[in-house]
């Protein structure tokens, strides 16, 4: 009861000071080290972009950087908008979210194969990938599921449940197929489960089952005749426990971007000296082998201050996650946070053969739209995250 | 924590073994190719060039630098510009298919303003580039051309043979004659081409050589050019004479000479003709010239029939039979079959096992071996064949085996090939090669007309000329040989850099008595200069003196339409003519040249091949004798 003048008072003082005032002291709620930290990764990514793929299409060597910067401006509109959203009104917004989200991934597979998959919408100026927004969805789904759970931490038919609503989106995913983002999305259920407070014998029922589905995935069920992954993504995974055993291969494309990595050496080779980026021997180069492009162009120090980038980004989100107003936010952040983590880590890590390869783009560097756009997002809610977190300190805890 | 994972991994990779990696990923693009050197001359003994190069335009193409959907056009393009068929470009792509570094050669030897116009149209010829090359160039024109030989691209038969550190795809190598058999000092080092190329196979850089080619070594022949060509001259002035003397001889149209140097084997002019110019070989080739080198309506001009071309001898045959009558002991050991001074009568006609042989004159008078010789009396030798067959079966086949050990049935061990072996008949021969029962029997006659170089016996002209430097030199077998020496390019040519020079391997004895060949000796020069000698009308006042025999072998010959105008396959016996000797006789030391003249189908050897071998000892003694002291036909050297 005691909370409800709280509320009456921060619409009196709304309605008290002038809109500009209060968009002024908005914006200095929100997470300016974050929003400095994003702007240095998507202004560093442009940059990235366009020297990596100056030699792709011969005659335009800025194509692929003005497509991207198209893209960072949209999701700079989408930050924006997110950003000062208050993500509690998300919340509300769960069941048309979620029948978006299915609706557009069921739509993505009618379409015609681009390279084997169906993964893309033609837009006509821009194909969007609905995966790439299913992971914010999902998160925003997971996370309203679980926080509606009430007190008394997670029990086993609301894990249930969480596992019941995502399962259909991992799996439309899944068949599209884009191996990489189905991931992505289960690490989003797993944050959830795990910011939520799950209890540990659930996580760990849970974890004991992935790795059960896995171990069928991978060898029961292939060597019972039922395949289920297509055979380059069993190649992958198998390949990366022994890199060398198919130079020419499946594991062509971990030789060829360590090689570049590590030809790098500390300063870098240049853009016209980088021959396994402007040769075409690292394929991908502009999308998921970005990361082997930069070390071979830029060196030890430049892939260095995109990894202290994305350090700071990740510290940010954790801060984020501690400042959440509310179960909901913790959450939201902490799958979103996940994601980026997951992306960075899982992107990088294979590009140097310490992780299997799979298609994940690295967040605001990978050339792609929806990537961009989404990462934005994804930046703009952590943003209203921390700005409601603020707010509500200021004016004291607020139990909703 | 994760993010310092993976901060001490790219430490790891960049920094720590960085320099493996920057190596690895330079050897990712840089691909090498060979280039050739340019090719090295060939000078003939005096050093005057026989094979040059010339600079020439040759315009490639890089298949993997055409974009996909242009090649077809471009080698439409090509095709037209440069009037090359455009099945053949295509051929020639798909053999480089799996190697973007070899181009395929569009056309040699581009003649302006084609080049040019292909430079400033850069945009309609992707991957076209034009490079100046050195094609091979023939300033002695028709010279030798059989010798020479030519060069050619690899083939992939060739390729398997050769060991691939030397030899690869596209490489220009001597197809036939000196070019193959001396390969490897004309071709030179080859040199290194660096590209690189992207993982697409795409250019990435300009072509560089690492290595610069070098150019091949500077061969010395044997061969004087000059008498080279007087005994091309001689040869196919011989031939239109040859024709033109006797009807019976009017498919004269081919023909051999060889002289070698009977001390060592020095071959000295190697001449066959019909002849053709060897630059068909060189720039574009021209499929229709190529094919008519084998066409036997114009008598084959590719054959070198010097050294492939296969003819009974006829009677240049019987000084082999009478060394080997000398040499043969008879029946109980007690004596040879044949001795120097043994007196057999020459008579008109002999019958032998109920057929009848006859001379080639009527006669009926007993003589010496120098006598028969001088006079080529048949009957006599037809004795000795008859001897040899009346020999113990034991005893094999005796003038097969001595004619064995004069160099017959073998190659001659002659640096260039393809040398054809000839064939030596012996019972057993015949008993595999013939299919009834009749013909599978060696007969009394098979001897006799072996013993005057018939039967089915074939020689190459010069396997005879290697056994007629053994009678110059008093028994020795020779091994011809053409290259002198290998020098180094750009040496002086009188005074050059040796890099190797082929000592002729030391002139081999094959047992026969002194006493013996000098029988054979005596019988040469009377031939040539007794009233009675086959060739003496010709070389009886020649101031050199000249000791030969001539030789008219029956062939059997089948000739196809349109052979010499011929209206009409025309098939039957034709008479080959030989003539074969050595000067200057007498001193076996000081014979400087053993020489055999051949003319296919032209007639009798005295009066088609003696005056060709006369213009080669002219040439190579440099003393003419004038014309009206020339006789040809006097009584005794009418015929055989």
């Amino acid at each position: 009861m005691a909370t409800r003048p709280a509320i009456v008072q921060l619409r009196e003082r709304d309605v008290a000071t002038s809109p500009l005032a209060t968009a002024a002291h908005y914006i200095f709620q929100l997470d300016l080290v974050l929003l400095a930290v994003v702007g240095g990764l998507v202004g560093y990514g442009l940059w990235i972009v366009n020297s990596v793929t100056a030699d792709d299409i011969p005659g335009d060597p800025s194509f692929f950087m003005t497509r991207q910067s198209f893209a960072a401006a949209f999701g700079a509109v989408a930050l924006v908008t997110l950003a000062s959203l208050n993500p509690d009104l998300l919340r509300r917004a769960r069941v048309p979210v979620y029948v978006v989200t299915a609706a557009l991934l069921v739509v993505v597979l009618l379409t015609a194969p681009i390279r084997d998959s169906r993964r893309w919408l033609d837009l006509g100026f821009f194909n969007f990938q609905p995966s790439e927004f299913a992971k914010l969805g999902l998160a925003l789904v997971v996370a309203s599921l679980v926080a509606s759970a009430g007190t008394g931490g997670l029990g086993w038919r609301r894990t249930a449940l969480v596992l019941a609503v995502s399962a259909p989106l991992g799996l439309l995913v899944f068949v599209e197929p884009d191996f990489g983002t189905s991931l992505a999305l289960a690490v989003v259920v797993a944050a959830g489960l795990f910011f939520a407070g799950a209890r540990w014998r659930i996580l760990v029922s849970i974890a004991l089952l992935t790795a059960g589905v896995a171990l069928a995935a991978l060898w029961l069920l292939p060597s019972n005749g039922v395949a289920v992954l297509k055979p380059y993504q069993e190649d992958r995974l198998l390949g990366f426990l022994d890199p060398s055993s198919d130079p020419s291969g499946s594991t062509y494309n971990v030789n060829q971007s360590i090689t570049a990595v590590g030809a790098g050496g500390l300063t870098g080779r240049g853009t016209e000296g980088a021959s396994q980026t402007t040769g075409f021997y690292l394929p991908e180069h502009a999308t998921d082998f970005v990361f082997s492009s930069l070390a071979e162009q830029r060196g030890f120090f430049g892939a260095g201050l995109l990894l202290l980038l994305y350090g700071l980004l990740i510290w940010r989100g954790a801060r984020i996650i501690g400042m959440a107003p509310n179960l909901f936010q913790m959450v939201l952040a902490g799958c979103i946070v996940s994601v980026f983590l997951f992306q960075i880590v899982v992107n990088v890590g294979m590009t140097m053969g310490i992780a299997p390869v799979v298609g994940i783009p690295l967040p605001f560097v990978s050339y792609g739209g929806s990537s961009m756009l989404a990462s934005l997002a994804m930046v703009g809610v952590l943003l209203a995250i921390h700005a409601r977190g603020r707010l509500t300190r200021q004016r004291g805890p607020r139990i909703g | 924590m994760l993010l310092a994972v993976l901060l001490f991994r790219l430490w790891a990779l960049q920094v720590v073994s960085g320099d493996r990696y920057l190596l690895e990923a330079q050897e990712n693009q840089v691909r090498t190719a060979r280039v050739d050197g340019a090719r090295g001359t060939v000078v003939d003994v005096h050093g005057k060039p026989i094979i040059e190069n010339t600079p020439g335009t040759v315009v490639q193409l890089w298949p993997a630098d055409v974009p996909a959907d242009q090649l077809d056009a471009v080698i439409r393009r090509l095709g037209a510009l440069l009037d090359v068929p455009e099945g053949r470009l295509k051929r020639q792509i798909e053999r480089v298919a799996n190697d973007p570094l070899t181009p395929i050669v569009v056309k040699q030897f581009v003649k302006a303003p084609k080049p040019e116009y292909i430079l400033e149209n850069p945009t309609e010829f992707p991957g076209v580039t034009i490079e100046s090359s050195e094609i091979r160039d023939y300033p002695a024109r028709r010279l030798a051309a059989h010798t020479v030989g030519y060069v050619g691209e690899i083939s992939a038969e060739e390729l398997e043979d050769r060991d691939p550190a030397e030899y690869g795809l596209g490489d220009r190598i001597g197809k036939t004659g000196i070019e193959r058999s001396y390969d490897r000092y004309l071709r030179g080092a080859p040199g290194e081409l660096e590209v690189r190329f992207n993982a697409l196979g795409h250019l990435v850089s300009r072509r560089f050589q690492s290595v610069d080619a070098q150019r091949g070594n500077r061969l010395r022949l044997t061969i004087d050019s000059e008498l080279q060509a007087a005994a091309e001259q001689a040869l196919r002035d011989g031939i239109v004479q040859a024709r033109e003397l006797d009807d019976a001889a009017w498919a004269a149209n081919g023909g051999a000479v060889v002289a070698i140097d009977p001390r060592n084997g020095a071959v000295r002019a190697l001449a066959s003709y019909p002849d053709f110019d060897p630059s068909i070989w060189s720039g574009t080739i021209d499929t229709t010239k190529i094919a008519r080198l084998g066409d036997p309506v114009g008598n084959m001009p590719g054959l070198n029939r010097a050294i492939a071309g296969l003819y009974p001898p006829g009677s240049v045959f019987k000084p082999v039979t009478a060394l080997a009558a000398l040499s043969e002991v008879n029946a109980t050991g007690s004596a040879p079959i044949l001795r120097t001074d043994e007196l057999i009568q020459c008579k008109t006609e002999i019958e032998v096992a109920d057929r009848t042989f006859r001379n080639w004159q009527p006669r009926d008078e007993a003589l010496t071996l120098p006598y028969a010789l001088a006079e080529s009396c048949d009957t006599y030798f037809y004795d000795l064949g008859l001897r040899f067959y009346n020999l113990p079966e034991d005893r094999g086949s005796p003038l097969q085996f001595w004619a064995r050990r004069m160099g017959f049935d073998e190659a001659t061990g002659f640096d260039i090939g393809p040398e054809s072996e000839g064939l030596l008949p012996t019972p057993e021969w015949r008993r595999q090669h013939y299919k009834t029962a009749i013909d599978r029997l060696w007969k009394p006659g098979n001897s006799v007309t072996l013993a005057i170089g018939q039967d089915d016996l074939l020689v190459t002209p010069l396997q005879m000329t290697r056994f007629y430097a053994l009678l110059a030199n008093g028994g020795k077998l020779v091994e011809p040989h053409i290259v002198a020496q290998v020098e180094q390019t750009g040496s002086d040519i009188d005074d050059p850099i040796v890099l190797r020079r082929f000592a002729p391997a030391p002139p081999r004895t094959v047992g026969l008595d002194p006493e013996h060949i000098r029988a054979v000796q005596q019988g040469l020069y009377d031939a040539t200069h007794q009233e009675y000698g086959t060739s003496s009308s010709t070389f009886g006042r020649y101031p050199v003196p000249i000791a030969g025999k001539t030789g008219t072998a029956e062939k059997y010959v089948r000739l196809p339409k349109g052979y010499l105008e011929a209206d009409h396959v025309v098939e039957g016996l034709f008479d080959q003519a030989w003539w074969c000797g050595y000067g200057p006789a007498g001193v076996e030391e000081k014979a400087e040249l053993a020489v055999c003249v051949l003319v296919e189908n032209g007639g009798l050897g005295g009066e088609a091949a003696a005056p060709i071998a006369l213009e080669v000892f002219e040439a190579h003694f440099g003393i003419e004798l004038p014309d009206e002291q020339v006789g040809v036909g006097n009584i005794a050297g009418q015929t055989d």
